[in-house]
């Protein structure tokens, strides 16, 4: 049953934590994404960011604390979740022995969607991939399997939509296009999730940001906000966050 | 207030349905990718020409033709099978091939830790889309029943029709009737899904973990030797059985209902965890690098250290090793079997070897579903190699259970006499079979199941020894009993009859033939271990 739109929080993290065993991969958190938000989340290989995206998209279940996302519970109903929401992962494939064109159609038909082969040829045809809509999944390239999952998230056009590292496998044609695409999704009052350690990425497109490291949150606001003086550029910003926090642990081990 | 949240997740039903008609599509595929489609073909049409044999020669298993010949009915017991024996081997063959087959709660498991992997599968899809597991996995049970009725029941009870049809042609009466066939279907499809349901059921549970971990397989092993001492008749349990035995078709509506029912408890027990461990170790690999010194410095040493360190690490060496022993359990029960029950054929130690290997090819499937390979394809090393790694990680991990195993056997028939014998069998019979399997599937056993260009060699070219085998054991390497035979077919032709006559004693026996046929194997084993590098020399990783 759809509810009316309102101010609450798109996405709303509150005390969000993940333990693997012993290794702790997130500590406690606590974010609020809003409606028309370009959100960027940064840090370096291994900071927390994948697992940051799969405990908000009822991936993963938290340890502690919870994450509602469009107000209903992520690890209580990832179902509503995941049917609300489009989900770009960081190096999961589409179905290996499916073809483009099919796997499309699966999530068209999962997500009960009206005029099924017109959508489905619309976005092979945006990302420039018509030719290859009856070749298996397993026989495309890397981008172009990219491109097939970017296409089954945005193809029931959802509000909100959570990427992982979507451009890392692009050409730069299609990471412009993409780019492009998603300014207008915000503008059009959609909301985005975005993982990556790319900072160019940021300064194009994140209306806030959080830097995070060894699962810990190190700063979070607009871009401005994290800049110390006015010349620094965000891979500055980026360096003195993430290097203070590798000497804090190099200092740590050192005193262990 | 909450935002907007317009779309719904689908109901069951339409995931359900919406996954079935995918996972089919992509099974089908999964088949053709590593066959060509005229071989997948090939694989129903064969199986429908090898059963049609079969019914053809019924009557002569059945015993049918001595009563012709003049036996009465206690000497017709004893040298032939009886129909209800015949049903009984139809449906526990079926019903273990099942039980092996329906562990889906650990498939799924391996497809969703591996979906970041090379390979994706629809039965990982949950993690990204609005679906349930329930119908998702319950689609991936009925897709199986579905893949399995299309591709082997349906061919064996056409190969069944079509030599009722043939064997009335060239005069030979069968004893099975046309109207029977139905029934049949239907009871191979009840023993079937009942199978794949229970150990789906079980499989689930024991993803669970906790106190099911070890409770379902002391329940398993309670109810086979329960079924084995016949304190549970088989029939109360494999209910496809109880049907042809009894034609009690009342049963027929609650067993498909219980079976479906058992299957969707199951895929309602699957636990929804997406999560991928994150886990540290202490080094396995170099450790078990050094004691490898044996095998040289080259790259075999290697991969043979890899692939024991990846066995050992997944926790797959358990299933691996109980998909080898259970095989010997069942050798284990028939060798019981044939010692209370008195079967018309003299089972003794040697009967049994030839077997052992021939249950290699399970765990040499294992072997190749730990971890995919693809990673290798940017390594110095090639498919060869590895393929020979894996056959001695086979050797490593198995010779030592086959040895016990038949050295258990020759003190609980008392045979210690024929024990060396029984190692030269197994022996030859394993390396012959795990290199022949290697050399006609390379990396994917798994998948070449429907593939007749790689089954059809397989199968004959591992029936035959084994038939062989199992038949020179019964003399021990004294052919009298066959120069019996033939010289009663040499006098009568079509009519010649059953004698009576004395074996020598073993005293007089050589394992003669029994040797000429192992070291046939060996040399062909050796020569299969030599083609791989042609075969596969230049084939890429991939399995």
């Amino acid at each position: 049953m759809a509810e009316k739109a309102s101010d609450g929080p798109m996405v709303e993290a509150r005390d969000l934590a993940k333990r693997f065993g012993d290794f702790i991969a997130l500590h406690p958190l606590n974010v609020e994404v809003h409606a028309g938000e370009f959100f960027g989340v940064f840090g370096p290989n291994g900071a927390g960011k994948s697992t940051f995206i799969k405990l908000l998209t009822g991936q993963l279940a938290p340890s502690r604390g919870g994450a509602k996302v469009l107000g209903i519970s992520a690890s209580k109903d990832p179902q509503a979740v995941k049917a609300n929401i489009g989900i770009v992962p960081e190096s999961e494939s589409p179905p290996s022995y499916l073809t483009a064109a099919e796997y499309l159609e699966f999530v068209c038909r999962i997500r009960d969607m009206d005029d099924v082969d017109q959508k489905v040829a619309y976005w092979l045809d945006w990302f420039g991939i018509p030719d290859k809509r009856n070749t298996m999944c397993k026989d495309l390239s890397k981008g172009q399997r990219q491109k097939v999952m970017l296409a089954s998230a945005f193809i029931h056009e959802p509000k909100l939509l959570f990427l992982d590292e979507p451009f890392v496998n692009l050409d730069p044609i299609y990471q412009r296009k993409c780019r492009k695409w998603l300014l207008e999704h915000i503008a059009d009052g959609g909301t985005i999730f975005l993982c990556s350690h790319i900072l160019e990425v940021a300064e194009r497109l994140c209306t806030r940001v959080a830097v995070i490291d060894h699962g810990k949150v190190l700063a979070a606001g607009t871009i401005e906000e994290l800049k110390e003086q006015g010349d620094e550029t965000l891979e500055d910003v980026f360096i003195r966050l993430v290097g203070a926090s590798i000497e804090e642990i190099e200092g740590q081990n050192e005193e262990e | 207030m909450s935002p907007e949240v317009p779309f719904a997740v689908p109901g069951f039903g339409r995931a359900f349905w919406v996954n079935f008609q995918m996972m089919f599509k992509e099974e089908w595929r999964q088949n053709v990718d590593f066959a060509k489609k005229r071989h997948i073909m090939l694989f129903p049409a064969m199986l429908a020409l090898v059963t049609m044999a079969i019914t053809i020669g019924l009557r002569f298993l059945t015993g049918d033709t001595m009563t012709d010949a003049g036996l009465d009915t206690l000497q017709q017991a004893e040298k032939s099978f009886t129909w209800d024996e015949l049903k009984l081997g139809l449906h526990l063959s079926l019903f273990t091939f099942a039980l092996g087959m329906g562990s889906f709660a650990f498939i799924g498991r391996t497809m969703v830790s591996q979906r970041g992997g090379g390979k994706s599968y629809l039965l990982a899809s949950p993690a990204l889309q609005p679906l349930h597991l329930t119908p998702v996995y319950f689609a991936y049970y009925c897709k199986e029943v579905a893949f399995y009725l299309l591709m082997i029941l349906t061919p064996c009870v056409i190969g069944m029709g079509m030599g009722i049809l043939v064997g009335a042609q060239i005069g030979i009466e069968t004893s099975l009737l046309t109207s029977s066939l139905p029934v049949v279907l239907l009871c191979m499809l009840l023993t079937m899904m009942q199978g794949l349901a229970l150990s789906f059921f079980a499989s689930a549970l024991w993803s669970r973990g906790r106190v099911w971990v070890w409770v379902l397989p002391v329940l398993g092993a309670a109810v086979g030797i329960a079924a084995a001492t016949d304190f549970i008749p088989v029939e109360w349990v494999v209910l496809g059985l109880n049907i042809q035995l009894t034609h009690d078709f009342s049963l027929a509506f609650p067993a498909f209902a219980g079976a479906l029912l058992l299957a969707w408890a199951g895929a309602r027990l699957v636990p929804e965890d997406f999560e991928l461990q994150v886990s540290t170790r202490d080094d396995l690999f170099e450790p078990i690098h050094r004691r490898l010194g044996w095998l040289g410095n080259g790259p075999i040493r290697i991969l043979v250290a890899k692939e024991m360190t990846d066995m050992l690490r997944s926790g797959a060496l358990l299933k691996m090793l109980g998909s080898y022993c259970v095989p010997l359990l069942f050798l284990l029960g028939l060798a019981w079997l044939a010692d209370f029950a008195r079967f018309p054929i003299p089972f003794n130690l040697l009967s049994y070897a030839p077997f052992l290997g021939f249950f290699g090819f399970n765990f040499y499937s294992w072997l190749n579903a730990v971890d995919p390979p693809d990673f290798y394809n940017n390594l110095p090393v090639r498919v060869p190699q590895l393929l020979r790694a894996k056959i001695i990680v086979y050797f490593l991990m198995t010779t030592w259970i086959s040895v016990l195993f038949l050295v258990f056997m020759a003190w609980l028939l008392d045979q210690f006499e024929d024990l060396l014998g029984a190692l030269l069998v197994m022996l030859a019979n394993s390396v012959y079979i795990v290199a022949f399997a290697a050399l006609l599937m390379g990396l994917r056993p798994n998948k070449a199941i429907f593939d007749f260009s790689a089954m059809g060699p397989f199968y004959l070219g591992t029936a035959v020894p084994l038939v062989m085998l199992f038949l020179l054991s019964f003399t021990q390497g004294d052919l009298s009993l066959y120069a019996n035979w033939q010289a009663q077919v040499r006098a009568d032709g079509t009519s010649a009859e059953a004698v009576q006559m004395e074996l020598e004693e073993r005293a007089s026996v050589t394992f003669e033939y029994i040797v000429y046929i192992c070291a046939v194997l060996l040399t062909l084993a050796g020569a299969f271990l030599l083609l791989i590098e042609r075969r596969w020399g230049k084939a890429a990783f991939e399995n």
